[in-house]
């Protein structure tokens, strides 16, 4: 009953349109009052949703991709990117794909991405012709990368929540799945590309397309930075994030000259407007989450799986099917937490290695981040790329599809995520 | 932040206020972000120059995004720029349409409330806790949920309004 | 009625085993009047929200450790200062008679009833650089603590570099060399796997931080003098168990991290350690002039 209540709550919310974030909050307040439960728990739980340290890349990834963009880096290195692969048809679809797994592989959260990558690529890719939704949608699929390729906070999250499982075995599994997804995106990004009928322009020539190399280091620095300041071990992620944001500053303001007081302003306004709607939809989703787990929703689905086949092949893509609709739901992070101890000892009941399922359990979830009703990803793309939800859901699904192939064949094949941390041993 | 050009007399005055309210939450929390990015900096340095971490800078950090995200979002309700999904009842005749966004309106304004009273209650039983690393009252990371509240309630006011003029929501 | 119970560590930990023990013992010996049920991982959120939540009644149980509890209940600081304890038979001493009442008493203040206490392990520094055994060898390291004052004191007077850092973030700084060590006891050296890049353990034991079982005032309130007596039995028993697995699983930590090509080494002068501590003491007891006798008590004890 409880359950309906607050499901029926949010449905109503979505319906009628109100914003989700507060959809998900006065939902949970109804549940609150109908358990009983002190309310002041349910806004506790919406500050400490926040209050978490690996949180804070997100607004320093933001900010930097607005500078980048007000700051004239992003034109620079886009005009590098046109001029590498202008000429394949589709290329700026490839060349998002391609980023987000190299930049994945630094900033270890999807959302970073969605709005790093977003807010420089999306402006150019419909200037040059691609349509917004096309945009969002390789944008938003592609930066799931960012969970499974190392370094993934997440990862570390399921190692502790697992219990005894390496984190470095962990961070090497999910490589080869990782690029395995990109690929699968990218076939999918030159297929509509094509089907669309986008632009391939002319190449422009060796000489111009090293103009436009040199011009663009200065801002690609700002990648060097933070992909150097955590690989070199002088700054954590976040740490990283904040000098990418001084770097751009540093690099407009005195190498392009750019950067105007006024476009300084906007872009910490964009800034502003993107992470508080983000982090509020996080708060929100945080205490939506913590009456899921009281009434044990995880649990309640743990034991209709094993009750429904004995067939390993059978319970794993039901959990894969739980996994997707949980991710539909619920926050990733509080979703590895709950969800690890239930399902692990199933999987490895059926004979599959701890290492294995985490990497299934982040494709799984980061797939999560970008369906609706509640997917973070899908929301910054949106926001970045100035759609309403539903635009971008309409034509998304040849990308899930992608996702989903990749998430196949990783489930089955063990290879995919066993092979690298074998060869550690 | 929004066009009241169309609005006379004290609709605009109220107008013109609210719009300053919205764009002095955008102003602080644009301060807060700056230096959210200047205390990192200073993180940095004091590690690896000053071989002394300074120790304050992870929970100020902590306290600021709060500040950010409740400030931002509070006027993220006078721009309508939070995430919705209003496909659904845009696709619906007018009939069940409008009270569905008599219904929404409401439903920001009540969850404002709740986030005002709450922050409020927040904010009071927490002061008497301090912040471990910087000594300051535990309160002041509910303050700002208390603000948005109270900001949501006065914008979706404003809102309701709109609706009975048969504006848009 | 449903007891719900907070705890941090995941359900194959000694505190949640001895926590799932504690819940049978009461639901069998009321007859269902009380069922404990655990909620492990922390899922219903960290410790400080914990403590809110059961002081409220919306949780009926809590795992605390006193660590964080500082913050709540300022007497319980006394057990965050570095060698307050020699060993963790000392602690056990202690805590279970007067002085732990002590404690007791100022969390019933805050509407907590402490029933028993929990081992939480003695924690030493480990890092990716050297052996310590001396304080000179912390000169110069970077190393995470919790987010506590005297724990920065701590490593600061040690002549170390205090990092105070997410939990969650240390592994990876380790690794990259954000930070050169951290401070825990074997079992959870062992399972954040923290031992895979730091590779060096040294026995200081500075912290041995005990934790409870506290039932939330309100909840304990509404109970028959029977029901609280079957309660606070089982959580007696529950600690008895919680001590014997904690011991186990320190030592086969111990072995695990061992055979995984951690050194281990003891501290040459423990007595340098504790005296580099005295600048703390004075400075706890000054701002704190009413726990001094508390602090003195606890050094008594044999
Ligand atoms: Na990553
Ligand atoms: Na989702």
């Amino acid at each position: 009953m409880g359950l309906s209540l607050l499901f029926g709550m949010f449905a109503l919310g979505l319906i009628c349109g109100m914003p989700v974030a507060f959809a998900l909050g006065l939902a949970t307040v109804a549940g609150f009052l109908y358990e009983g439960l002190p309310l002041f728990i349910g806004f506790q739980r919406v500050l400490s949703g926040i209050s978490i340290f690996s949180l804070l890349a997100i607004p320093f990834f933001i900010f930097a991709g607005e500078l980048m963009m007000q700051g004239g880096i992003a034109a620079r290195l886009v005009r590098l990117a046109s001029s590498a692969v202008g000429s394949v048809r589709g290329g700026l679809g490839v060349v998002n794909v391609a980023s987000s797994m190299l930049f994945g592989g630094i900033s270890g959260s999807a959302v970073a991405d969605t709005s790093a990558l977003g807010s420089i690529l999306m402006p150019v890719m419909k200037e040059k012709g691609y349509d917004a939704d096309y945009a969002v949608n390789v944008t938003v699929t592609s930066s799931v990368a960012g969970v499974v390729i190392p370094p993934s906070h997440n990862m570390i999250l399921y190692a502790v929540a697992a219990g005894g499982i390496s984190v470095s075995k962990l961070f090497i599994a999910g490589i080869i799945p990782g690029v395995l997804m990109c690929l699968c995106l990218g076939i999918v990004a030159y297929w509509i590309a094509v089907k669309r009928g986008y632009p391939a322009e002319t190449f422009p020539g060796w000489k111009y397309l090293g103009v436009a190399t040199v011009v663009a280091l200065p801002g690609l620095m700002t990648a060097v930075i933070i992909v150097g300041g955590v690989l070199s071990g002088v700054m954590t992620v976040t740490e990283s994030g904040a000098f990418g944001a001084i770097w751009a500053v540093l690099v407009t303001v005195f190498v392009y000259r750019e950067l105007t007081w006024a476009g300084f302003k906007t872009a910490v306004t964009s800034a502003v407007r993107t992470t508080s709607l983000v982090m509020l939809l996080v708060a929100t989703a945080s205490s939506f989450s913590y009456l899921l787990t009281l009434y044990r929703v995880p649990d309640l689905l743990a034991t209709a799986v094993t009750g429904m086949s004995d067939n390993p092949l059978v319970i794993l893509l039901m959990l894969n099917l739980i996994l997707l609709a949980l991710g539909m739901i619920m926050d990733m992070a509080a979703l590895i937490l709950i969800c690890t101890p239930i399902f692990l000892p199933v999987v490895v009941g059926i004979g599959m290695d701890p290492i294995q399922f985490g990497v299934v359990l982040m494709m799984n979830l980061g797939l999560g981040l970008c369906t609706p009703p509640v997917g973070a990803c899908l929301f910054v793309g949106c926001v970045v790329g100035g759609i309403r939800i539903d635009q971008a859901v309409r034509t998304i699904w040849p990308f899930y599809l992608a996702i989903l192939a990749a998430l196949m064949l990783v489930t089955y094949v063990p290879a995919f995520s066993m092979f690298l941390p074998g060869l550690m041993e | 932040m929004r066009d009241g050009t169309s609005l006379g007399g004290l609709e605009a005055m109220i107008f013109q206020l609210f719009d300053r309210i919205a764009r002095l939450c955008v102003a602080i929390a644009g301060i807060g972000l700056v230096g959210l990015i200047v205390i990192f900096g200073w993180l940095v340095f004091g590690r690896y120059v000053l071989n002394d971490t300074p120790t304050w800078v992870e929970q100020v950090a902590l306290l600021l995004v709060v500040w950010i995200t409740f400030l931002g979002g509070a006027a993220g309700v006078w721009t309508r720029s939070h995430l919705s999904v209003d496909f659904i009842r845009e696709s619906l005749p007018p009939l069940i349409r409008t009270p569905l966004r008599w219904v929404c309106a409401i439903g920001v304004l009540v969850f404002g409330l709740f986030l005002a009273w709450q922050g409020g209650v927040l904010a009071a039983s927490t002061w008497p806790r301090v912040v471990p690393m910087i000594g300051i009252s535990e309160g002041y990371r509910a303050v700002p949920m208390a603000i948005c509240g109270a900001c949501t309630v006065l914008f979706s006011l404003f809102h309701l309004y709109e609706l009975t003029k048969g504006g848009q929501n | 009625k449903e007891w719900r119970t907070w705890a941090i560590h995941p359900d194959d930990y000694p505190n949640v085993v001895a926590l799932n023990a504690f819940a049978e013992e009461v639901s069998a010996k009321t007859e269902g009047r009380v069922e404990p049920s655990v909620y492990a991982n922390g899922i219903l959120g960290a410790q400080p929200d914990a403590i809110e939540q059961v002081r409220s009644g919306a949780l009926a149980v809590g795992n605390f450790n006193m660590g964080p509890m500082g913050e709540i209940v300022p007497a319980t600081n006394v057990l965050s200062l570095p060698f307050i304890f020699r060993d963790e038979d000392q602690m056990h001493t202690a805590m279970d008679g007067e002085i732990g009442q002590q404690f007791s008493d100022a969390l019933a203040e805050q509407g907590l009833v402490a029933l028993s206490w929990f081992d939480g392990g003695s924690r030493s520094f480990y890092n990716t650089k050297r052996p310590i055994v001396t304080p000179a060898d912390m000169e110069g390291l970077k190393f995470r603590v919790m987010n506590n004052d005297l724990y920065v004191q701590m490593v600061d007077e040690l002549g170390g570099n205090a990092t105070p850092m997410a939990y969650g973030e240390v592994y990876q700084s380790l690794k990259t060399g954000v930070i050169d060590g951290a401070e825990n006891n074997y079992p959870s050296f062992d399972s954040s796997n923290h031992f895979e890049v730091a590779k060096y353990y040294s026995v200081t034991n500075h912290l041995i931080i005990p934790e409870c079982i506290c039932v939330s005032t309100t909840v304990w309130d509404d109970l028959d003098d029977t029901d609280k007596a079957i309660v606070k039995e089982a959580a007696m028993n529950a600690a008895t168990i919680q001590r014997d697995l904690w011991a186990e699983r320190s030592e086969a930590s111990r072995a695990e991290v061992e055979a995984a090509g951690v050194e281990i080494n003891e501290v040459s002068d423990p007595a340098a350690f504790q005296s580099a501590m005295e600048p703390i003491y004075a400075r706890f007891i000054s701002e704190n002039p009413d726990l001094e006798q508390l602090i003195r008590d606890i050094q008594a004890v044999e």
